[in-house]
């Protein structure tokens, strides 16, 4: 079938995306949820809290699609559901290609006048172990296609959780999975460092507009990624951190400060890369320009039974290493390149 | 044809995990050292399990392998000679995640069965709590504060070898005290537990429970979808969304009542659930907010109701709330109902103060798994000289 200069054009016209006004605080947020109760997730969840907040910044005129995880498992279980707006389930690795696919789709129906012409949101998400692991050819694929708005959010709880905790490319140095049990002999049995993968997409999708690392501990600036991510035009990516009382063993109480520690101790920045323009946000922010001190990181980890086997040396170790993210990275926090190599070797 | 022996094991996911196993692999091997053999499994439709949601464990035995093969053959045992179970919150009912609806917490227990469970509360009082059952049944309680811990350390209070001293009192047919001592000491290198497993054993106390007592309601279920009613390509309606909320006084309309999933309640996955003092309430939303059950209500005049059809009791709230004792846990034992809190604020807010003050004031300590590293060694002396002298008491009475 030949296709014409003009019908081309349309195709991968690029569709303008709507305005999202970012909101101006706690009071100002809309009551109304999208995500609602009575899913069986573990007490103090903190992933469900980001699907609560993630539609609530999307609004009713949204469309999600979840790949296989705690959020799929969980949330759609023998027959029923939480969610209020559409919702689709996806395999393992195919956030990408989903949250690709069904833009293209909406707008194809729009443009065949199958749909009204209106702006509704395509969000994919996918958890560390179906984003940082299965899903990365997809999400890269699909951030590369700057014709299609649609947003990709990897809810990272640092492990394979559904399937009870073994490691993911996301789980932190040395902790207690299922996959790293600690011995007597050999106390440490996760050698290798998380993947920093929010900045991996940015730096490696420089047509990609948006990409963010949120935690739920901080909702206001989490739901405003959203909101950017889902009206800034063409693929956007964001990267949330959340702490699992199963995972991570704590007293699920513990889940709003677990955030806030990890971000306090610099375990994990927020920041965002708007049109390629890096921003730390908030306590990162007054963390990298002095303001606040950065707490060590034996407050975060300590309050975790995944690290309870840690020795003082384990801590240090751990402490150097984000040290190093913040002294030694050229974008402290961010882009992992140095100017000088060191040596780096683990204690035994 | 020999003798089968049921024993389950209800306990609150992840946090008594490792409890559960630790209760059933002992029971099997107890009753392998006297020539019965057994199979020790968690529930398969528990699993993947999550922080509170009730779950069980079972451990089947019998006289001969063919028994054994025989009783296998049905996977999940329909009665139990004994049910343990290991939080005493669990006896108001169980929605187990794989369920559609509430099960007694009795239901298993075949008549004349014992019941075993770990509870500060009185036994008329749990037998109370408990649905009615049309036979008798035996309760024995274990003065202690359940144990909670998470799924890598575990909190070694000795609530695993007490309940093991105490099926061997109510059901010796099963083991005897000496085989499961010398698994304990097998186990374990520690003589200390096997003499808690004596005392235990000693000191446990049986409350027979009349078809008369207990919660008289029916147990909550829902229509399970018949396979001609199901959709093509597995679709399902989705939630509708919410309304505005009524004052019960006034009549005014306003905040906001999200509509929920009408097939899963959290009422059985709660162990405490937050009150709320609606004078200190400063309207900063962060309940609200941070609850990730969307359990809050948003009531005309912005306050913020808890839901209890919808709150699954992870204490969130009162740790994100600035305003000390606006939001406080309060132990499950203490409510017999699930009616809002905030309609009964507005129809009576002297009468709710009041209630709420002594709520307070007389709520027992609970624990839900680990704060900091250093917490369980230092918690677990006082917690097991606590129960010595409590069952000390009980004796002596």
């Amino acid at each position: 079938m030949a296709t014409t200069d003009r019908e081309l054009a349309e195709l991968t016209h690029h569709k303008a995306p709507h305005k999202l006004d970012l909101f101006k605080g706690v009071k100002k947020l809309p009551l109304e949820e999208y995500f609602t109760s009575g899913h069986r997730t573990c007490q103090g969840c903190e992933s469900a809290l980001v699907m609560k907040l993630m539609v609530k910044a999307a609004g009713p005129r949204t469309i999600v699609l979840g790949s296989t995880g705690c959020m799929y498992v969980a949330n759609t279980t023998y027959y029923s559901t939480s969610w209020v707006v559409p919702w689709m389930h996806t395999q393992l690795g195919s956030s990408g290609a989903a949250a690709l696919g069904a833009a293209a789709a909406l707008k194809a129906l729009m443009r065949k006048g199958k749909f009204k012409d209106e702006p509704i949101n395509v969000i994919a998400f996918c958890g560390d172990g179906g984003g940082a692991d299965m899903g990365i050819s997809g999400i890269s694929a699909t951030l590369t296609h700057p014709d299609y708005n649609c947003l990709i959010l990897m809810y990272d709880n640092e492990s394979y959780a559904n399937t009870d905790i073994q490691l993911s490319g996301s789980t932190p140095y040395g902790a207690h999975t299922t996959f790293s049990p600690p011995g007597k002999t050999k106390r440490i049995m996760h050698h290798r460092w998380k993947k920093n993968f929010a900045a991996m997409m940015a730096a490696g999708h420089p047509t990609c507009k948006y990409v963010a690392t949120v935690c739920m501990s901080y909702p206001v600036h989490a739901m405003n990624a959203v909101r950017k991510g889902l009206s800034i035009g063409g693929p956007t990516f964001i990267h949330s951190l959340d702490p699992c009382p199963k995972g991570w063993d704590y007293d699920p109480m513990l889940s709003h400060e677990l955030g806030e520690l990890a971000v306090l101790t610099g375990t994990w920045p927020l920041y965002e890369v708007e049109n390629g323009v890096v921003k730390l946000i908030g306590k990162t922010r007054d963390i990298a320009d002095g303001r606040v001190k950065r707490l060590p990181v034996r407050d975060y980890l300590l309050k975790q039974g995944r690290f309870a086997h840690f020795t003082d040396d384990d801590i240090d170790y751990f402490q150097s290493k984000v040290d190093e993210m913040w002294n030694k990275w050229v974008v402290p926090g961010v882009i992992p390149f140095q100017k000088h190599l060191d040596e780096d070797r683990p204690p035994a | 044809m020999g003798r089968l022996y049921a024993v389950e094991i209800v306990y609150r996911g992840i946090f008594q995990k490792n409890l559960a196993k630790n209760i059933s692999r002992a029971i099997v091997l107890a009753a392998h050292k006297e020539g019965k053999p057994g199979i020790s499994f968690g529930r398969y439709g528990d699993s993947p399990e999550r922080n509170g949601i009730p779950a069980k464990a079972f451990a089947i035995v019998a006289t001969d392998e063919q028994t054994l093969e025989e009783g296998m053959a049905k996977y999940e045992p329909t009665q139990v000679d004994v049910s343990i179970c290991v939080d005493d919150t669990l006896f108001k009912g169980v929605e187990s995640w794989a369920w559609y609806g509430l099960q007694p917490i009795n239901k298993l227990v075949k008549p004349g069965g014992t019941l075993i469970v770990t509870s500060l509360e009185e036994p008329a009082a749990l037998a109370e709590m408990a649905h009615r059952k049309e036979a008798p049944y035996q309760l024995a309680v274990i003065k202690a504060q359940p144990s909670f811990s998470g799924l890598w350390v575990y909190k070694d209070d000795h609530t695993d070898v007490r309940i093991l001293g105490a099926i061997a009192r109510v059901c010796p047919e099963l083991f005897s005290l000496a085989s499961v001592q010398e698994v304990i000491r097998k186990d374990t290198k520690d003589e200390l537990k096997a003499t808690s497993a004596l005392r235990s054993f000693e000191r446990v106390t049986t409350y027979e429970v009349q078809p008369t007592q207990g919660n008289p309601e029916e147990p909550y279920k829902f229509e399970m979808p018949k396979w001609h009613e199901m959709r093509d390509g597995i679709a399902i309606p989705s939630i509708a969304p919410g309304h505005k909320m009524k004052d019960p006084i006034t009549g005014t309309e306003g905040g906001f009542q999200p509509a929920r999933n009408p097939t899963f309640k959290k009422y059985a996955t709660r162990t405490m659930r937050p009150v709320v003092d609606f004078d200190k309430c400063i309207k900063c939303t962060l309940c609200w907010l941070a609850c990730p059950d969307s359990c809050f209500d948003v009531t005309p005049e912005n306050l913020y109701d808890a839901n209890l059809e919808a709150c699954c009791g992870c204490g969130v709230c009162e740790a994100v709330c600035p305003e000390p004792n606006c939001v406080t846990m309060v132990n499950e034992t203490h409510f017999s109902d699930n009616s809002s809190q905030w309609q009964a604020y507005r129809k009576d807010a002297e009468g709710y103060k009041a209630n709420l003050a002594s709520l307070i004031a007389t709520r027992p300590e609970r624990s839900h798994g680990f704060r900091f590293r250093g917490q369980y060694e230092e918690q677990v002396p006082a917690i097991i000289q606590a129960a010595e002298a409590e069952q000390q008491k009980q004796t002596q009475a």
